[in-house]
């Protein structure tokens, strides 16, 4: 009889549940244990069989029984232990001997609620199909009508402003003798003209230190060797005061949210810095977890992370879904903007990101009537880097497109679509076709786009996809050494390949942006709102759109 | 001798003259009429069919003028003058000569084919556009967009363009081949002869120039200093340029100085991929990034390892984020665990398996003095009930260890503490108790009430459920080792109040001695257990033949008395209880052999010894000539002092078995009814606080951890077969050996990194070790060491 022991085994779920399978050749496997090494979730062990065969050779029956144990590799069946499909397995096995396969039979999410705790995790919202963005299709391509432009010829300005722009009438000129000339005593609001791919906001402590240095480095890089104004957004985790002091933090946007974790340190640098930020961003939400706010568990509030947040070590770092002491839409608004333009003299434009929502056009009605809202950003619903609840990831948020349209409408209905600028995100870059999803919400109406997820994905080989690839971005056991405090783990990771392919990534965009544009002959300005330009297959999208329906 | 086609209007008016049969003038306006390109076309056309080899143009802004005459294998030659229209000789071909006398539009040369064209002026944009073959020679300057697309077709020479001034912008944008000559000579612009934004998507050919340029697409096109080929080639062809635009005279200028000229050659593609990044990053990093956020980046101050090596993702030493530990017995063994007495059965065993029988032995005598008559016999195993193997086949006989102890010898070591400690009681308690201490090197002495020792097991347990033989040898052996045993001296009260004044310490192991009993009508007719097993054992031998015996008390001890009252002849027993019965083991098979029937629950309500029954509370009723009740003993406490008894009737002790009165120990029973192997294991470890306690160390409780089952690995043992007639030898190849290691290599035959290394440290011990810096933490050992020893713990 088996022991009670062995009665567990009842419990135990079958293979078949788990969202990814281990497939193991033993006989290309030399057990060197490189696997087991590496495997971030524990889903892999190595375990003796018992192997019995039963012989009988020569003309009568002989039986001979043959029994050996053998040491193989297995795939653990604890629902908490479950294989996350990295493959970091297959990528250090010398011998091509073990891969995970995605099971798409699998039932994961009916178990991953142990103890009542509703699963939680890092990545995306797991939805594979094409976003919206990736259907919409660029249908005005100039020939004979048009001066078609010549994308690898012909120069081009691909850069977007953000702050409030004024109108023509409203410029701080007068007359004199004829001549328009500047009026001193005006205040003119400030604004950036930058590239428009900003990099979206991943904190210091999201991100380890090499992979957010590698992306400051190589924004770096893009503006002052390739002439690339891309700004990136610092998140919500402080930022590193050398950073803060140094003349590159013109490329970045500070990010301040509900916990307002690292702003003494940022305020006790003011004095210091010798250059202002490219903006401030107010996270009011984000497209990972619409409605929800973060979390930076203990075990990742290391020595670096306290110190850069200015908070003790080895504490719970809690960003509330809201912002405290806002009772209103107005004095939300209000209050948050002034007193951010107030901390850079009203030099440095300040937006509020919120995540995308029904609500959104409210939000933008309001920020109309706001003189100094230098932009809106909205972040759809497939944006994420974020650790969250499943719910969130999957089910919470709105689809950026027609959120970035309807607004788009509505400035257009006040006539400030030239004034106020959307800035998009979310799933943008999702199947790897970063310039086209830019081109769309540009021509859906936004100013610029940000993009978090993909710059991250590509930049450092982010394990993670829509299936459920990896994404234990919530535990600090990124196995690239990405989203982790843990040296053994973010050491894997090379700064300065992150940099490069940024550089590398983010040329590439501004071609493909030039590719799209060129046809259009659109050279200097960009074709913000230019929803002739679109097409998308699907009738419904399109009139919910407002752009042409093409089959 | 006019041309056939010609219209009759170009007849009447003489758009054509013919000068001679191979010349003729062609005129593009008749009376101030501009003719049509196609018309002008037409003449040409037909006139070299006619025979014209030298053609007078005079122009008006006519497209295309001087193309496509196809070779007629000589000399074709145009002299154009007047305003020329776009692509003037336009596909031309080989043995086409087209001379323009002042200036031209735009796309001169357009898919030149062949054609040499003389332009003795300027030429507007786009000259020579996609050129393939010919010559194109300008005595000015080019437009924009001039030598665009140009290409060399490797079955012909390449295509030449030259201009003595300069050229506008966007010069030679995509061109794959041919060759520019840019001269320089009185350019528009000095500062740039080459025009704004030159050779953007240049992939082949060459541009030769003479001046100074501005820029030129780094992307696409390297500049390069000229090297003697060049030059040889550029004196050479620059007389043929020079002579053709009637320029000879600036043959010093232009070729006074190799140094003055430069070319521009189109990358390879090999080539072109190098300047993705022109700084490169690590430079970047270092000369710009780290001078302006400070050495080792913005997190330098935060961090306190390399700051820019990178780590592969497999490691080994402290990069590692576990290691293996060659943890042997950190984990007890399930049946040591489960064992009262904790005997290291598996570190015994794997004597055994060395063939250290003596060695073996003396470690079992060193946990208990009746090794063979407790573990062997009385005891109802526990720890085989544990045994990992009860799970492949059936438990290792542990029961035979002590088999060959039994004439062992042990010696009493020397006395080593003047502390003096007396027991009272020498059942299995005070006996295991006394036994420890004195090994330890304490001074006991031992007070029994009864002439013999050994307690319930000379009183009680009835002697065919053991070897009484073997039990007196152990005891024997027991006084060898225990000199100062007092038998038959009672405790009493006045007695203990002098024990306690006189030592050092007290040790209560009387046991339980007061049968307990039922209050019910004829309970007074009820025999205990207690009383009816301890008479056999003092040598009476009650009659029971035909007899109805009934047992109230289905335990253990109840079985005892059903076998009992079988021997003694009873015709039936019955053991009837409350509640579900709790015999067990051996007690229970040999009484359900002998035909006992147990039967619950059931409640005496009373025994009406004349009509020689048991009447139960159901109503029912069952004939019983004997009655006795088996309920249990409590102990007498009546000689101890009143503070260290619990209300209910036992000593209230804490967990390193002391009563409220410090200097009082109590164990075994007295202490709440047990196993006889709970009663030793009492012993073993009150001597062990006791020896740490008086020898001035700190009293630590261990926190007994069992292995985990899943760590055994029982793959290895199927079908493993041994001779059980070698006893304890071939349950010694049974043992799994739990959590303590078997020596047998497979850890350090697994590693495939070699990293675990075998030491002997002599005296039979030995050790596995890991080499940390060949170790990637694979945890392969761990996985598959057969007895769990090895275990992965997490590194800082």
């Amino acid at each position: 009889m088996e022991t009670s022991m062995e009665i567990k085994d009842n419990q135990l779920l079958s293979i078949k549940e788990f969202p990814y399978i281990i497939t193991w050749r033993e006989d290309r496997c030399k057990r060197c244990g490189r696997c087991l090494s590496v495997c971030p979730n524990g889903s892999i062990v190595a375990t003796p069989k018992l192997v019995r065969v039963v012989e009988s050779e020569g003309p009568i029956p002989k039986p001979m029984v043959k029994a050996k144990v053998v040491h193989v590799i297995e795939q653990v069946r604890d629902i908490e232990k479950y294989c996350t499909g990295c493959a970091m397995c297959e990528i250090v096995c010398p011998n091509e001997a073990i891969e995970p396969i995605y099971n798409p039979q699998n039932r994961f999410y009916h178990y991953m609620n142990k103890g009542g705790e509703p699963y939680r995790r890092g990545g995306r919202r797991n939805d594979p199909s094409p976003s919206t963005l990736d259907r919409i299709k660029f249908i005005r391509i100039s020939m004979l009508t048009d001066p078609a432009l010549d994308a690898g010829r012909h120069e081009f300005r691909i850069r977007t402003y953000i702050g409030r722009l004024l109108q023509p009438e409203n410029l701080p000129l007068t007359t004199e003798d004829g001549l328009l000339v500047p009026n001193p005593d005006a205040f003119i609001l400030p604004v950036r003209e930058i590239f428009p791919v900003m990099i979206g906001s991943m904190s210091v402590g999201a991100l380890s230190p090499p992979m957010w240095e590698g992306l400051a480095m190589g924004v770096a890089y893009l503006n002052e060797v390739e002439g690339i104004p891309i700004v990136m957004c610092t998140g919500e985790g402080g930022v590193p005061p050398r950073l803060l002091r140094s003349r590159y933090i013109k490329y970045f946007v500070l990010q301040i949210a509900s916990g307002y974790f690292g702003w003494d340190e940022i305020i006790h640098s003011i004095p210091h810095m010798v250059e202002d930020p490219a903006a401030i961003e107010i996270k009011y939400g984000q497209g990972a977890k619409p409605g929800d706010g973060g979390l930076l568990m203990a075990q990742k509030v290391i020595k670096l992370i306290a110190k850069i947040r200015g908070v003790p070590e080895g504490v719970d770092l809690a960003s509330p879904p809201t912002h405290q002491t806002k009772y209103s839409i107005e004095e939300a608004v209000a209050k948050m903007i002034q007193s951010m333009y107030m901390a850079f003299g009203f030099r440095v434009p300040v937006y509020p990101k919120i995540s995308g929502t029904k609500t959104a056009t409210a939000v933008l009605n309001n920020l109309i009537r706001n003189p100094y809202a230098a932009a809106l950003a909205i972040d759809g619903e497939d944006g994420a880097t974020g650790a969250a609840y499943n719910v969130s990831l999957d089910k919470m948020g709105h689809p950026i497109a027609s959120n970035v349209r309807d607004c788009y409408l509505e400035l257009v209905k006040h006539g400030k679509q030239n004034e106020l600028p959307i800035i998009a995100g979310g799933g943008v870059g999702k199947k790897g076709h970063l310039a086209a999803n830019v081109a769309a919400l540009i021509m859906l109406g936004a100013s610029a786009v940000q993009v978090s997820k993909y710059i991250m994905q590509v930049t450092a080989g982010c394990l993670g996809d829509e299936f459920g690839r990896c994404n234990i971005c919530n535990t600090g056991r990124c196995p690239k050494g990405i989203a982790t405090q843990d040296p053994k783990l973010y050491r894997r990771l090379d700064s300065e390949k992150v940099a490069e392919r940024l550089v590398e990534v983010i040329r590439a965009c501004e071609m493909e942006l030039k590719k799209i544009f060129a046809p259009m002959g659109r050279s200097t300005e960009l074709p913000i709102g230019m929803s002739d330009g679109i097409g998308i297959d699907d009738k419904d999208m399109a009139e919910r759109l407002k752009i042409s329906y093409v089959c | 001798m006019y041309a056939e086609g010609l219209t009759l209007k170009s007849k009447k008016t003489g758009l054509v003259e013919w000068i001679d049969s191979k010349t003729v003038r062609i005129r593009g306006n008749i009376d101030g009429v501009r003719i049509p390109s196609r018309i002008l076309e037409e003449m040409i056309q037909n006139t070299v069919k006619n025979g014209a080899r030298k053609i007078f143009v005079k122009a008006d802004g006519q497209h295309g003028i001087g193309g496509r005459i196809w070779p007629r294998e000589e000399k074709v030659e145009l002299i154009v003058e007047g305003p020329v229209g776009q692509r003037l000789g336009s596909m031309g071909m080989f043995g086409t000569e087209i001379v323009v006398m002042g200036s031209a539009s735009n796309d001169v040369g357009w898919l030149n084919c062949g054609a040499s064209i003389k332009v003795l002026g300027d030429v507007g944009d786009g000259a020579f556009n996609a050129a393939a073959q010919g010559i194109l020679y300008v005595k000015g300057s080019g437009g924009a967009r001039c030598d665009t697309l140009t290409k060399h077709n490797p079955r012909f020479d390449p295509p030449q363009s030259w201009y003595l001034r300069d050229v506008g912008d966007s010069f030679a944008e995509f061109k794959a081949g041919g060759i520019s000559v840019v001269c320089g000579y009185n350019p528009r612009n000095p500062e740039n002869i080459l025009g704004y934004r030159p050779c953007v998507g240049m992939v082949g050919g060459v541009i030769f120039f003479r001046g100074r340029i501005r820029e030129y697409s780094e992307k696409d096109v390297k500049l390069l200093p000229i090297d003697e080929s060049d030059w040889t080639w550029l004196i050479t062809n620059v007389k043929e340029f020079l002579r053709a635009i009637g320029e000879e005279g600036l043959y010093k200028t232009l070729t006074s100085d190799p140094k003055e000229w430069m070319k521009l050659v189109a990358l390879k593609p090999e080539e072109r991929k190098k300047v993705s990044f022109p700084v490169p990053m690590s430079e970047f990093r270092k000369k710009v990034w780290e001078k302006e956020v400070g050495k080792d980046g913005i997190f330098a101050e935060y961090i306190d390892h390399e700051r820019w090596t990178v780590i592969p993702y497999v490691v080994t030493g402290d990069l590692r984020r576990t290691k293996p530990v060659w943890e042997n017995e950190k984990y007890l063994s399930p049946c040591t665990y489960a064992c009262p007495t904790k005997i290291p059965v598996n570190k015994i065993l794997s004597m055994v398996r060395a063939g250290n029988l003596l060695e073996a032995n003396r470690t079992l005598l060193l946990q208990s003095p009746l090794p063979r008559t407790v573990c062997g016999q009385l005891c109802p195993n526990l720890c085989m009930d544990a045994c990992t193997r009860c799970a492949l086949d059936s438990p290792v006989g542990i029961n035979k260890m002590g088999e060959l102890s039994v004439d062992i010898e042990i010696l009493s070591p020397k006395i080593k503490s003047s502390k003096k400690i007396a027991v009272i009681g020498c059942g299995p308690a005070g006996m295991s108790v006394g036994w420890h201490l004195t090994l330890r090197g304490y001074p006991v002495d031992i007070f029994e009430v009864e002439t013999k020792l050994g307690g319930k097991i000379e009183l009680l347990i009835p002697r065919d459920r053991f070897a009484y033989e073997i039990f007196k040898k152990e005891t024997e052996r027991f006084l060898s080792v225990v000199k100062n045993v007092h038998l038959g001296e009672k405790v009493t009260r006045e007695r203990f109040l002098h024990i306690y004044n006189q030592y050092d310490l007290v040790i209560i192991a009387s046991g339980t001695h007061s049968p307990r009993r039922l209050n019910f009508p004829g309970s007074e007719y009820v025999v205990s257990a207690y009383e009816f097993l301890r008479e056999i054992n003092e040598g009476k031998k009650p009659d029971f033949r035909g007899k109805n015996v009934l047992i109230i008390g289905a335990g253990n001890v109840g079985m005892d008395v059903a076998s009992q009252a079988y021997v003694f002849g009873a015709e039936s027993v019955y053991a009837i209880d409350i509640q579900r019965p709790k015999a067990f083991g051996k007690e229970l098979e040999i009484a359900q052999k002998k035909g006992v029937q147990i039967i619950w629950p059931k409640n005496v309500k009373e025994y009406d010894r004349s009509k020689k029954r048991v009447l139960f509370d159901d109503g029912t009723s069952l004939k019983a000539d004997f009655v006795f009740v088996a309920i249990g003993d409590i102990p007498q406490l009546d000689f101890v002092p009143k503070e260290i008894v619990s209300q209910d009737g036992w000593i209230k002790i804490n967990e390193c078995y002391q009563t409220e009165d410090p200097k009082i120990y109590a164990i075994g029973d007295i202490t709440g009814q047990g196993l006889i192997t709970h009663a030793i294991g009492h012993g073993k470890k009150l001597a062990d606080y006791i020896d740490k306690y008086l020898s001035g160390c700190k009293l630590e409780l261990k926190r007994e951890e069992v292995i985990p089952y899943e760590r055994i690995k029982k793959e290895y043992y199927y079908g493993k077969t041994f001779d059980e007639r070698n006893g304890i030898l071939a349950e010694a190849e049974r043992c799994l050996s739990c959590g303590s290691c078997r020596d047998c290599h497979l850890c350090e035959a697994t590693c495939y990194h070699m990293a675990i290394k075998r030491i002997e440290k002599g005296d039979r011990e030995y050790e596995y070790v890991v080499e940390h810096d060949k170790c990637i933490a694979c945890g392969f050992c761990a996985y598959v060491c057969p007895c769990g020893v090895w275990e992965m713990t997490t590194l800082p």
